[in-house]
């Protein structure tokens, strides 16, 4: 049966920006918060455990990261986007919970090796490689692993890794550049 | 693959499997908990916040636990208020005198307060006297 012309051509509502969910927080609206959540938590999670984050703990970091986030949400004043500025929050918490303690967590290979598709053998390569090069990022000093990690992982420009770590736009770059080197060093 | 391509490959997926794990409406709903439990907490009046509860019943067990113990400690020894001129009363004048004129070199009066003159007049009872009245 066709569906009225009316409810046929509805248009989707748009999904709200992040900077209006933080204004219908700081309203009182809790879905607001949830909404955002939501949307950042996977981000917010890659990057915690890429940095070094034991697994056992992840789920109590993002959750950390998140409500610090949203008490001093107030103060954010836009020099990045919000998932850049939670991102550099949960670089915080992580350090507060014991970064030395966690430099040396290996990625389990079985984790890396049962989500993925394609040939078993390159399948283990790929483990093992991503695996050396969580060791490698642990062993950064804390900027350039951000910086890395903003950049390789989630793909931020290096302009708004600036923004977000209150440094230039250069110094990003070769925060960036000395992490690359070292990490190849590591993985030879 | 070159060595860039490999290293950016391995960092795109970094933390992927561990990330997938979390339960993303578990998460919103936590979070959405802890702001709501951390705003009821902050309305609060702030001797009802947990902190000053604790602190309260800090005090009430000190308080307690000293009454406890003076109660286990038997009735006080009937120990009264004590004057240094009951000790002095077996003292001779010459012996008040010595006490004085220690005294006075300790309190560095000097003939301001305790003229040495004016003490050598004095017998047993006007120096037990002047001995009262110092201490009040």
């Amino acid at each position: 049966m066709a569906q009225p012309q009316s409810l046929a051509a509805a248009p989707a509502p748009a999904p709200a920006s992040d900077p209006a969910l933080i204004a219908a927080w700081l309203e009182g609206d809790e879905q607001a918060a949830a909404e955002l959540v939501r949307r950042h938590t996977r981000a917010l999670a890659r990057f915690l455990a890429g940095a070094g984050s034991p697994e056992a703990d992840l789920e109590d970091l993002v959750q950390e990261a998140f409500i610090r986030a949203f008490r001093a949400v107030d103060r954010f004043r836009g020099q990045c986007q919000f998932r850049t500025w939670l991102l550099t929050i949960g670089g915080n918490v992580l350090k507060d919970h014991g970064r030395r303690a966690v430099r040396h967590k290996v990625v389990p290979l079985d984790d890396s090796v049962t989500a993925r598709d394609g040939d078993p053998h390159e399948r283990a390569v790929a483990g093992e490689a991503e695996a050396r090069l969580a060791v490698g990022v642990g062993e950064l000093p804390r900027l350039q692993r951000e910086v890395f990690l903003l950049r390789a992982q989630q793909g931020l420009e290096y302009e708004e890794i600036a923004a977000a770590l209150d440094t230039t736009e250069g110094a990003a770059r070769v925060h960036y550049h000395h992490a690359v080197k070292r990490l190849k060093e590591m993985l030879q | 693959m070159n060595e860039d391509a490999r290293l950016h490959e391995a960092a795109r997926r970094l933390g992927m499997a561990a990330a997938d794990k979390v339960d993303v409406d578990r998460m919103a709903a936590a979070v959405v908990e802890r702001l709501r439990s951390e705003a009821a907490n902050a309305s609060r009046p702030a001797w009802f916040r947990p902190a000053w509860l604790r602190m309260a019943a800090a005090v009430l067990v000190l308080a307690g636990g000293g009454l406890v113990l003076r109660q286990m400690m038997g009735p006080t020894t009937g120990h009264e208020a004590h004057f240094v001129t009951d000790d002095l009363t077996d003292l001779s004048a010459d012996q008040l005198q010595d006490v004085l004129n220690t005294l006075d070199e300790t309190l560095d009066l000097g003939s301001t307060m305790l003229p040495e003159a004016d003490l050598d007049d004095l017998d047993a009872q006007q120096l037990q006297a002047v001995l009262r009245s110092l201490e009040g």
